[in-house]
């Protein structure tokens, strides 16, 4: 079932004429509960654009986005309340700390919700566990963590609000490669616990090739390919033509299809191309 | 040999909640003049503060730096040192001073008193050499990380330093915008013999460098060519490094009872392995 749906978005930014320039236009596209989607694209495609109507931060300039089937800007008055069904963690997140304690940070979002006392201290604890923030961290001012850390506790604040939909722009952006796994898996467990729905703006074809179920590509403002991660990464051409490209491991195999050998198109990660290549090697053998 | 900056046992240590750390912990190297040298490590591992170490912006607490022969600790020549060793950031955004481009690429040799003519032409050639001429009357918050990072560089070209010292440059860019400033560090290392050292995580970023150190608590814990240095996949994870995809692969099918050489690096060189070990078994 859709959770949610984007009908004909269009956000126009410029008052002057000469200036007007469509930022997003004429986007449609739906996602089911529970579904991971990464949406990808170059710098300056639209992507945050996009993302940042799906919880009402940007109204559209035309079109419609439904949220379990309601229309969001029905009642302008109540946007606020979409916020805790459809969090957003921005790029470098932990720009946005503020409190004094990593408890206190953690529990703004929740507070605001409504949840008081043991209710909201349970919450903070328990997203604390699904992300891996430790305890003794509660009680620290944020600003004494490493970068790693502050991003962490910061998307944490955004969990702690169980948003049905979950929307990361680039959270991966800026951190080493440990960093960065230590994301994705957060993401992963974030999402096993609770079943939420996913959206994730990447520039890591490497990442998204394991972690979505769906892609979603943008460029200059439109919408050009909704499909299966599979789907979209057989287009390598088209995703070339955009500036974007295919995980690496999908090039090697491109230049083992030229050089004449029968693999097939679908390979997409480390774990597969090994799991075809050893196929292929006893294959030869027997043969 | 000759080299432009020389480290011997340097150690850098600060105070934090009262317990003393130690972000560089007895380090000694040398680069030579003209190479192209990587540091690899993750957040944390003391690259960075190493990086302050080699221009002078941090002194060590114990041990010395020589940049051209001479020690970053005195005081009398310590402008000399900052202008042979340039440093960028992480950060473009932070490092642009002005509101058009080649006003912000004059700012360091107006400050050295130069005739207006020299530094016409050293803004001139510094814009040139990072590819962004076309652009020198836009202004640069309209341009691209990319973009931005390569006026940042010029800005440092423009003072004409014999090494460049850069910490993270692409680690907030997007793929297109990293290799614009990988190929520019290329360029400027080939073409005009600066001396480089590129601190960063990517590993992809190290490919075609003359050499690899890797850090990890304050501590070289290697120092090679990047064939040799990728080829230990298995230390580079321990120190919360990861290794190309092409790598990775090949590493990993190695371990499935293939016989395959796993010193190449790039897509083409890693599917011919792939292909020639197929055709022996």
């Amino acid at each position: 079932m859709a959770i949610l749906e984007v009908q004909n978005l269009t956000y126009t930014y410029g008052s002057d004429a000469i200036f007007i320039k469509d930022a997003v236009s004429d986007v449609s596209f739906s996602i089911d509960e529970g579904e991971i989607v990464g949406i990808i694209g170059h710098t300056g495609s639209g992507k945050s654009t996009l993302v940042q109507h799906l919880n009402g931060l940007l109204k559209p300039t035309n079109g419609k986005i439904f949220i379990e089937d309601n229309n969001i800007w029905d009642n302008p008055k109540e946007i606020r309340k979409i916020r805790s069904k459809v969090g957003l963690v921005f790029q470098y997140p932990e720009y946005q700390l503020f409190e004094e304690t990593v408890f206190s940070d953690i529990a703004f979002g929740p507070k605001n919700m409504g949840l008081q006392g043991e209710e909201l201290e349970k919450r903070v604890i328990e997203t604390c566990e699904i992300i891996g923030v430790k305890q003794e961290y509660l009680q620290k001012s944020p600003f004494d963590l490493s970068g790693g850390e502050k991003r962490r506790v910061a998307i944490a604040g955004v969990m702690a609000m169980r948003p049905k939909i979950i929307v990361f722009d680039e959270p991966t952006a800026g951190l080493d490669p440990k960093g960065r796994q230590d994301i994705m898996e957060i993401i992963y467990n974030y999402r096993k616990a609770t079943n939420a729905t996913v959206i994730i703006i990447s520039h890591s074809m490497e990442d998204m090739a394991i972690l979505a179920d769906k892609l979603l590509v943008m460029n200059m403002g439109s919408l050009v390919m909704f499909d299966t991660t599979e789907n979209v990464f057989k287009n390598g051409d088209k995703l070339r033509e955009m500036g974007l490209n295919v995980p690496i491991v999908t090039r090697i195999f491109d230049v083992l299809k030229q050089k004449g050998l029968n693999v097939p198109d679908d390979v997409f990660t480390v774990e597969r191309a090994v799991e075809v290549l050893k196929k292929l090697k006893d294959g030869e053998r027997n043969a | 040999m000759d080299n432009i900056i020389e480290v011997r046992n340097a150690v850098y240590e600060y105070v934090d909640e009262d317990v003393v750390k130690r972000a560089v912990d007895n380090v000694s190297f040398s680069i030579e003049r003209g190479s192209f040298t990587v540091i690899l490590g993750h957040n944390g591992s003391g690259k960075s503060t190493l990086a302050k170490l080699l221009n002078g912006l941090l002194k060590p607490t114990d041990g010395d730096i020589f940049v051209d022969g001479i020690n970053t600790k005195d005081e009398e020549t310590e402008i000399e040192v900052k202008r042979k060793v340039g440093m960028v950031f992480q950060n473009p955004d932070n490092q642009l001073v002005a509101s058009v481009v080649e006003e912000d690429v004059a700012f360091g040799p107006e400050n050295l008193g130069l005739h207006p003519s020299v530094i016409r032409k050293r803004v001139d050639d510094a814009l040139n050499s990072v590819g962004m001429y076309e652009y020198r009357e836009s202004t640069p918050h309209r341009l691209s990380g990319g973009q931005k990072q390569r006026i940042a560089i010029a800005g440092i070209i423009a003072m004409e330093p014999s090494c460049l010292i850069l910490d993270e440059p692409t680690a907030m860019l997007d793929p297109k915008g990293r290799k614009e400033i990988v190929s520019t560090l290329r360029k400027l290392n080939k073409e005009k013999g600066i001396t480089v050292v590129l601190i960063t995580h990517y590993m992809e970023e190290a490919e075609k460098a003359d050499r690899v150190m890797v850090m990890n608590d304050g501590v070289i814990i290697d120092d090679n060519t990047p064939k040799e240095i990728f080829k230990k996949v298995e230390v580079l994870k321990s120190v919360g490094l990861s290794v190309p995809q092409t790598t990775e692969l090949l590493y990993a099918l190695k371990q499935n009872g293939f016989n395959i050489s796993t010193d190449v690096l790039s897509v083409e060189e890693t599917a011919n392995a792939i292909a020639y070990c197929l055709e022996e078994e």
